[in-house]
């Protein structure tokens, strides 16, 4: 609760330091508040509070996923550089804020009691990310993005929010416990329909915002078109926001019907899983294959969610935390290597962009090979780990209900190694004729500190376990 | 004098508000799916957001549950916000490209 | 006066012009259209009782909502007609499947039984100023609160995007 509030406060503090017009300030403030957000996030720890007529449920689990939020976008202020392609048009105080303004979203989706907490969370999230996708303002792709991503996403809100009506119908609550006690208790006339049309209207609309096959055909138009800052902000945050959000309202209040959204989900992350890797396989831009990639994890995710077993969190937990750490390194390496040699104005993208960067710059191609391999789930990194716990969430669940699903992962993990060494064969084995990028302290700082933390969470996977 | 229980909520039952709030959400749905028009999209998702304040008042006044109505507030504050950063975007796009045809926006392909 | 008939008249009105704002060309004739929607929505309002939301309906939806629809459709001159680019199977495709939907709608909630009218606990002050006032202030402060974070966002995003900056056309 305690960072919910400073992070508001904070926000607006951001656009008030925005009159001193200087990067050398608002950067180091920026980071600074989201470290203090970080600190009084931690002051709660082993209490459990509810707020406000319950409104907002603060656990270890919501500061565990919080702070997950917050260390992402910790490392993605950290890795912003500039915003847009002149520095004289850019707002770096307003987007800065927003950014804050949209983690207070997040972390309202993370703690919710009560389906309107989730609903203006979710609002908050994805109005930011709008504007965010639309602030390269003078690049027509990026404008574009912002529109379809604007259009759909109001679109699926529109859909989320009829299901919580129905819901609403037939249980006579918007409170997670009431709903849950209304679908587990069994009232004497039987559970209405009207909760089972409303159940699936709510899965839609959740699904669509975190990427999931049927409902990711925005995901790659957007995450390419938006500047690549906030790809990555886009595909981390998000993601672990609305899978804290998804499994909190799945189990929580839909326990009771389990069995009907069990069969949604694992129909929807066998789809996710096979669409997402086997489309990223055929990209030849290489944020065009994270965007893909990131769909497929959206996957990787849903397994967990689905199995639900009382592990499932901390699976959860664990992959997004190595998912988001290994993604944020891959869009730093990206945006230093494609800013390097511009196609036509735009940067460029493709895999040949990485030819011979391991010549150039040692540590930029040593970072990409160990995000890409913690992607691709190969062990002695965190992604293993993660893929690990969350194909054991689904065993624990029995071979029966999940079999299928866990074969498809298993094959499909095989896939993304494929096009994850892409990336690293074009930087180690091939030759490029381009100057080494000079890289600046506060970013070589951040690479080399998120590479540690996914070799570090391969290495010792207990060290952080122990908290979840 | 007593309050009474409004006509139409003894008169009409509950599921003609259901079916009508539904075809309501409905037109709006494939007025999303087939008009090219930005701002004739963004109409046809607002025609939704207000067949779920009808389906949410019904409700509420079927039980007389106040809180549903609070959520319709809720829910037209957000609309407001949404319109703003929408119309936003869609004036940046014009500015650009002279047009809000979403078939023109086709850089992002493939 | 029976109010049934009150009653189907305002949800044809509304279903019509709601189908009016989906298939007119002008976009300006599909605003009309959409206030005239509200209008018909927030009479609904009013015979269930909701007076406070029956107002605000009007206010925020047909008074600031549509007005800015308005504003930025003249503001961009909208007015001529464009011929759209989506051929009519596709046309044809969405409106199947929007039927489709629609009758599994219905079909999935024939069978829903409803609790009949408690008439000795019924309340019919819900609607009122005064009973939403008190739940929106004391059970929603929260979401009440924070809903201002979305505007904070909402206000600093459309000045962002919509600004002009130096150098670029004005339209």
């Amino acid at each position: 609760m305690l960072s919910i509030i400073s992070l508001s406060l904070f926000g607006i503090l951001n656009l008030f330091l925005g009159f001193l017009k200087s990067r050398r300030v608002l950067l180091p403030a920026t980071l600074l508040f989201i470290a203090l957000a970080f600190a009084a996030n931690l002051l709660d720890w082993n209490h459990q509070y509810v707020y406000f007529r319950d409104m907002l449920r603060t656990n270890n689990l919501f500061i565990n996923f919080s702070s997950i939020i917050l260390l992402t976008t910790f490392l993605t202020v950290a890795i912003s550089r500039s915003f847009g392609t002149d520095e004289e048009h850019t707002h770096p105080a307003e987007y800065y804020a927003i950014m804050l303004f949209s983690v207070v979203g997040a972390l309202m989706m993370v703690g919710f009691e009560n389906l309107i907490m989730l609903f203006i969370g979710l609002e908050i999230l994805s109005v930011s990310l709008y504007v965010l996708t639309g602030s390269d303002k003078r690049s027509l792709r990026s404008n574009e993005a912002a529109l379809k991503y604007f259009l759909m996403g109001s679109f699926a809100t529109g859909i989320f929010l009829f299901g919580i009506a129905l819901v609403y119908g037939a249980t006579g609550s918007f409170n997670l416990s009431a709903i849950g006690s209304y679908v587990s208790g069994g009232p004497t006339t039987g559970i209405s329909p009207l909760l089972y049309v409303g159940l699936l209207f709510i899965l839609a609309g959740m699904l669509f915002k975190v990427s999931a096959a049927p409902f990711h055909f925005w995901t790659p138009d957007v995450y390419d078109g938006a500047p690549t800052l906030f790809t990555a902000f886009m595909s981390t945050v998000v993601k672990t926001a609305g899978f804290a959000a998804l499994y909190r309202l799945l189990t929580v209040s839909f326990t009771g019907v389990y069995g009907l959204w069990w069969q949604v989900l694992t129909g929807v992350t066998v789809l996710t899983l096979l669409v997402g890797n086997i489309t990223a396989v055929y990209q030849s831009s290489v944020k065009r294959m994270l965007a893909y990639s990131s769909v497929s994890h959206a996957g990787y995710l849903l397994i967990a969610v689905a199995a639900k077993t009382p592990q499932s969190p901390s699976a959860i937990l664990f992959y997004s935390l190595a998912y988001s750490i290994a993604t944020i390194t891959g869009f730093a390496v990206l945006i230093l290597v494609a800013e390097q040699k511009p196609i036509e104005g735009r940067p460029d993208e493709r895999y040949e962009a990485f030819n011979g960067l391991a010549k150039r710059n040692p540590l930029l191609a040593f970072s990409l090979a160990v995000s890409m391999v913690s992607l691709a789930g190969i062990p002695l990194t965190a992604g293993f780990w993660g893929k690990f716990f969350v194909f054991s969430t689904a065993v624990d669940r029995g071979m029966t209900n999940m079999g299928m699903v866990l074969v498809v992962a298993v094959l499909m993990s095989v896939v993304g190694v494929y096009y994850y060494f892409r990336v690293i064969i074009a930087s180690y084995l091939k030759t490029g004729d381009s100057e080494p990028i000079g890289i600046r302290p506060l970013y070589r700082f951040i690479l080399v500190l998120t590479t540690a933390l996914t070799i570090g969470l391969g290495l010792f996977p207990d060290v952080v376990r122990q908290l979840f | 004098m007593q309050p009474t229980i409004p006509d139409v909520v003894q008169t009409i039952p509950l599921p003609y508000y259901i079916w009508f709030a539904s075809a309501l959400f409905v037109i709006g749905i494939v007025g999303v799916l087939t008009r090219r028009n930005a701002i004739i999209i963004f109409m046809s998702v607002e025609v939704m957001l207000n067949a779920v304040n009808l389906l949410l008042v019904a409700f509420s006044a079927y039980r007389s549950d106040p809180a549903g109505q609070v959520f319709v507030f809720f829910i037209m504050a957000v609309a407001a916000a949404e319109v703003s950063v929408g119309l936003a975007i869609i004036v940046m796009i014009y500015r650009n490209i002279q047009s809000i045809d979403i078939g023109l926006l086709n850089r992002l392909k493939g | 006066m029976n109010v049934n008939y009150i009653w189907y008249f305002l949800t044809f009105l509304t279903l019509v012009s709601a189908i009016m704002v989906v298939v007119v060309r002008n976009p300006i004739h599909s605003v009309l259209y959409l206030i005239l929607t509200f209008f018909c929505i927030s009479a609904h309002y009013v015979l269930l009782n909701a007076q406070f939301l029956a107002a605000v309906n009007v206010i925020v939806y047909a008074g600031a909502i549509m007005v800015l629809f308005l504003f930025v459709i003249m503001f961009l001159n909208l007015r001529e007609y464009t011929a759209e680019s989506k051929t009519n199977l596709v046309k044809l495709g969405a409106a199947v499947l929007g039927g489709v939907l629609l009758v599994i709608i219905v079909a999935a909630l024939r069978s829903m039984q409803i609790e009949p009218l408690n008439k000795a606990t019924y309340n019919s002050q819900v609607g009122m100023v005064e009973s939403l006032g008190k739940v929106l202030f004391r059970d929603y402060l929260l979401p009440f609160e924070l809903i201002t974070v979305l505007f904070f966002v909402a206000m600093v995003g459309a000045v962002m995007l919509g600004k002009r900056e130096t150098g670029e056309r004005n339209f």
